[in-house]
């Protein structure tokens, strides 16, 4: 496989291609690099992250070869940070469950909201893993190749623990 | 009815996390729905929610929604004439 352009957001900011490229936070990396997207602020905190990363490793390929493409993306808590906000709100007796945050209480949505957003229609899959295993998901990537024949594959680890721990470390790969 | 119309406007900024707008970006008779502000089903439950947690309403007959949900100022109308709290 080999690597077009590799992301890293963290707390500390964002770094393409071995460049630090903004030390705002997800969603001044947002206003940067996107701004023209109302449903980002309606958002869990990991689609925010992975929507940004993607946005910017996604900016200069075509509609065309962003339609077969694949999205493969893997990390540890899932969508825990937003299923505990979601419990929050169904705690006390006389509760009002959000639907809102319900919608968000599961990992994979992160990678329909980066299909819908730039009309990706291959194979969208996420996986949760103890530790960001490169050579397992490496493996894979590769298989989805092996298996559907994407133009390429976003890939790699995104992770929201709390809103000074997350780490986006997403690159696009080609056979 | 002016008052609760800006309080509704506000309250429907906040549930539904509409950041780049403010109340002076929602006129009262805009559609919510569809063309107008361009809320989707989520943003529906959202409304239902805000609704009995403000206002101590629990829409009977969802079929009304759809009348009842079409712009801030029917939401105000129905408010003003149901609420409970």
């Amino acid at each position: 496989m080999t690597t077009i352009a590799e992301i890293s957001i963290t707390p500390a900011g964002a770094i393409l291609k071995g460049r630090l490229i903004s030390t705002a936070d997800i969603t001044g990396l947002y206003r940067e690099f996107a701004g023209d997207y109302p449903k980002f602020f309606k958002m869990d905190s990991l689609c925010k992250l992975g929507f940004v990363a993607a946005e910017i490793l996604l900016k200069d390929i075509s509609a065309e070869e962003k339609e077969n493409a694949a999205i493969i993306l893997f990390n540890r808590n899932a969508s825990l940070f937003t299923d505990r906000n979601y419990q929050a709100t169904i705690r006390d007796n006389n509760y009002f469950p959000s639907p809102a945050l319900f919608v968000y209480t599961l990992a994979n949505i992160v990678t329909g909201e980066i299909a819908i957003r730039h009309k990706i229609y291959g194979e969208t899959s996420f996986y949760v893993v103890d530790s960001p295993d490169t050579p397992l998901m490496e493996e894979i990537a590769a298989g989805a190749f092996l298996t559907s024949s994407p133009s390429f594959i976003l890939t790699g680890w995104l992770d929201y623990d709390d809103d000074h721990h997350y780490e986006a470390k997403l690159k696009l790969v080609r056979k | 009815m002016e008052n609760l119309i800006l309080q509704l406007k506000n309250q429907i900024i906040e549930a539904l996390n509409l950041e780049d707008m403010t109340a002076a970006d929602i006129d009262d008779n805009e559609a919510l729905f569809g063309d107008g502000i361009g809320l989707d089903s989520i943003d529906a439950l959202e409304l239902i929610v805000l609704l009995e947690r403000e206002y101590g309403i629990k829409l009977a007959n969802p079929a009304e929604g759809k009348e009842i949900f079409k712009s801030v100022a029917s939401i105000a109308d129905y408010i003003s004439r149901n609420r409970k709290k």
